[in-house]
């Protein structure tokens, strides 16, 4: 019945005959439907718009180093108790903070490096990194075992991470959405030929996906390192911005020069700059004084096999900590570690890495004794704060798209109403002709479905052309999907079988005789 | 002698208006047998609107049998009662009530569109077209109401009251709203009819020139039958009464 054209038929006489009320009926439900699509889209841009921004800020980012230092510096020092039970002596913290550099100066290694820009941060990473380095006396940087003295860092599990677990991290969790590979070291890099400037900098060895990772990053001049790159281990190096604007100078371009690293000559391809003026590149800092060639030319130049680190991302940052569980228990099983056993490398979110980086080693080994409990208060904390504010948002726009869409059903039902007043005495014709009750008022709830849908159709339209207004004019960012589009739609039709109920029971039941002599 | 299509006995309708009973039927019985057209007169308020509706299974008996067709309809249900009006009788009303904006084949559709089990939408045009054609009308097929003629209208709704085929035809003041001309016209089609269909017609009318064209004719007052006779001599068809009256 429902598909059969003479009640469609009907649907349009009875619009045709109450044409005013009809056009304001629809207008009810459009205006209804409209606000509903259009505050979905806000709430949806708002949503993407949050998490576009944390993940910009890195909040979805997971490290996994070679070794763990938390275990080897308990055990060595004792500078500071690192098991997770610290945080409970709240009053104690300020203390270990303030007394801890005075007892650790062994790890101060600031006089090894030869920059100028001395930064803690790299000091920290030195001592994740593992001893595997060709101790290859022609190499002109510091060799692990120079660098770590006793080679003891880690308890010699720093040699842990491979690229086979770079893989299964990347393949065989669902929320990780892209994964790099990272060797780190300090190197000097040249320009070719007599007097040629150099820089000792920050050198990474990684994989292509990196600027997937890197949210913040533009590229000036050039490119990334190419994926057939990566495969040939080619020599191709990509600049930090520091390091272009020192050895060719500022807005210049260096792509096509060569620079010398370990006596061997890299193509430039690149320059890697920020496009956040809160992380503005400056000397020292690891992402922009840095240089970044392929992860497996260094395991060729250097004979290497092992990672220092794997960055990853998850696909939502709120589950940068579930995720960064499932990574530990992952690699624990790779790596055959007993449940008695310690982790034979770190994981830590970007959160930890965040406040590693800024920190003296010492007071980031305290801060990191209580680094679950930091990274769940902070960008997590963050984002689910931010992400309620959305979602009150959007239940108050929301209530204002129920109330409209109500005050459209009203007046479909109003139109009903009068359409069972105008058509009585057709009602009691169609009785006598045989219909039952419920032939007679599907056919009322079908037209204010009709009816409703109409008004549906057309605010959705009238909601993603708002949607859109509102992006172009007042930069709301937005976000129409399909699905809420034919939602919103399929709320009309049902807004239509609500409203058309009580004028459908109404005609049903009025009496066939009086009915037929109606006037 | 064949079953009656209508058996009626003793048949009282009593409606109740708060504390007031109002006794529209007072017990009739009625017998009609197949093929017979039978007018019913009888005046306002005398009961012949409520016979009718008893008739028309519009309205159930406070009192009494009703047998239609050999069954007895006095105690069914509305849906069942429905189910009988869509395939035993076929209404023709006063005034048209054809539905406006429609065509003339889809209003002869309609009650088709109630009946159970569901006719496919090919047999019912097939249907409502061959219903047309029995009343002349197959050029006006996709007509609207507004374009027919008065009589023209008044044949589509007998084509609509035949298209499923009922036993009984029940027509209510069928000529009330149409010119003396115009109402000849449409008895004569209902005399045609019978004669070519052998279908049962029950007529309701106060007037007695159009009662005149039945073959028995019952008087009705103060709800009871106060006469039931047959009438021998119906009015020549095709003779219109103005010319007859000129001498």
């Amino acid at each position: 019945m429902l598909t059969n054209p003479h009640f469609l038929n009907l649907a349009i006489q009875t619009l045709r005959r109450n044409q005013l009320q009809a056009i304001l009926a629809i207008l009810g439900v459009t205006i209804g439907v409209s606000a509903l699509v259009t505050s979905i889209a806000l709430g949806r841009g708002a949503q993407q718009a949050i998490n576009e921004q944390l993940l910009a800020v890195g909040a979805n980012m997971i490290v996994i180093s070679a070794g763990n230092y938390q275990v080897e510096r308990s055990q060595d020092s004792g500078a500071a108790p690192a098991d997770h039970g610290f945080i409970e002596q709240n009053d104690s913290i300020t203390q270990h903070l303030v007394s801890i550099p005075q007892q650790t100066g062994s790890y101060d290694l600031s006089h090894l490096i030869t920059t100028a820009e001395y930064n803690p941060a790299n000091t920290l990473r030195l001592i994740n990194t593992h001893y595997e380095d060709d101790p290859n006396a022609e190499h002109d940087h510091p060799t692990a075992a120079e660098r770590l003295g006793d080679t003891m860092a880690g308890l010699g599990a720093a040699a842990t991470l491979t690229l086979d677990d770079a893989d299964a991290i990347l393949n065989q969790l669902d929320g990780v959405q892209f994964v790099a590979s990272g060797v780190h070291e300090n190197a000097r890099v040249q320009q070719p030929g007599e007097g040629g400037r150099s820089w000792f900098t920050r050198l990474h060895g990684t994989e292509p996906d990196l600027p997937e990772i890197r949210r913040g990053w533009t590229f000036p001049h050039g490119r990334f390192i190419s994926r057939s790159e990566y495969n040939n281990s080619a020599q191709v190096m990509v600049l930090g911005q520091v390091v272009a604007d020192r050895l060719f100078g500022r807005g210049v371009s260096p792509v096509g020069q060569t620079l010398e690293l370990w006596n061997q000559p890299f193509q430039i391809i690149g320059v890697v700059g920020s496009s956040s003026w809160v992380t503005q590149p400056s000397a020292g800092d690891d992402q922009f004084d840095a240089v970044y060639v392929p992860v497996t030319t260094v395991h060729t130049l250097l004979n290497l096999s092992k990672l220092n680190t794997i960055t990853a991302t998850t696909r939502s940052a709120g589950a940068t900590t579930q995720v960064a569980r499932q990574i530990t228990s992952l690699l624990r099983q790779r790596h055959g570690i007993t449940e008695q056993m310690p982790d034979d490398f770190t994981v830590k979110t970007q959160a930890e890495q965040i406040l590693g980086d800024g920190l003296p080693p010492q007071v980031a080994r305290v801060v990191a004794g209580n680094m679950n409990t930091v990274d769940n208060i902070t960008i997590e904390q963050l984002s689910t704060s931010l992400q309620r504010a959305n979602a009150t948002m959007m239940a108050l726009l929301a209530g204002v798209a129920i109330v409209s869409l109500l005050v459209g059903g009203i007046g479909v039902t109003n139109l009903l109403l009068l359409s069972v007043t105008q058509r009585t005495r057709e009602v009691g014709l169609r009785v006598a002709m045989g219909a039952r009750g419920r032939d007679i008022a599907s056919q009322f709830v079908l037209e204010a479905v009709a009816l409703s849908l109409m008004g549906g159709v057309l605010g959705a339209i009238a909601g993603v052309i708002i949607a859109n207004s509102l992006e172009g004019v007042l930069q709301w960012s937005t976000n129409v999907s399909v699905l809420s589009t034919v939602l919103a739609i399929v709320v009309a039709a049902l807004l239509g079988v609500l409203a058309g109920v009580y004028p459908a029971r109404r005609a049903a039941r009025l009496d066939p005789i009086g009915a037929l002599h109606h006037e | 002698m064949s079953k009656p299509v209508i058996s009626m006995h003793d048949v009282k309708k009593i409606y109740e208006l708060g504390d007031n009973k109002v006794h529209a039927l007072r017990g009739v019985s009625l017998d009609i047998e197949p093929g017979e057209f039978v007018t019913i007169t009888g005046a306002s308020g005398s009961g012949k609107s409520t016979l009718m509706h008893i008739l028309g299974c519009l309205d159930r008996v406070s009192a009494g049998t009703f047998k239609l067709n050999d069954k007895d309809v006095s105690n069914l249900s509305r849906e069942e009662l429905a189910n009988i009006r869509n395939k035993q009788i076929g209404f023709v009303f006063q005034g048209f009530n054809l539905l406006p904006r429609t065509t003339a084949t889809e209003n002869v559709e309609v009650p088709l569109l109630y009946s159970r089990p569901l006719i496919p939408a090919v047999e019912r045009k097939e249907k409502a077209l061959r219903a047309l054609e029995k009343m002349g009308l197959s050029d006006r097929a996709d007509h609207h109401p507004s374009q027919l003629s008065g009589g023209q209208q008044q044949r589509v709704a007998i084509a609509r009251a035949l298209v499923n085929e009922p036993s009984l035809i029940l027509a209510d003041e069928p000529t009330g709203n149409l010119d003396t001309k115009t109402g000849q016209d449409v008895m004569q089609t209902l005399l045609d009819l019978r004669e070519s269909t052998g279908i049962t017609i029950i007529l309701i009318t106060h007037e007695p020139e159009i009662a005149a064209y039945g073959s028995r004719i019952i008087s009705i007052r103060d709800g009871l039958i106060v006469s039931d006779q047959a009438n021998t001599r119906p009015p020549i068809p095709t003779e219109s009464p103005s010319l007859a009256a000129v001498p």
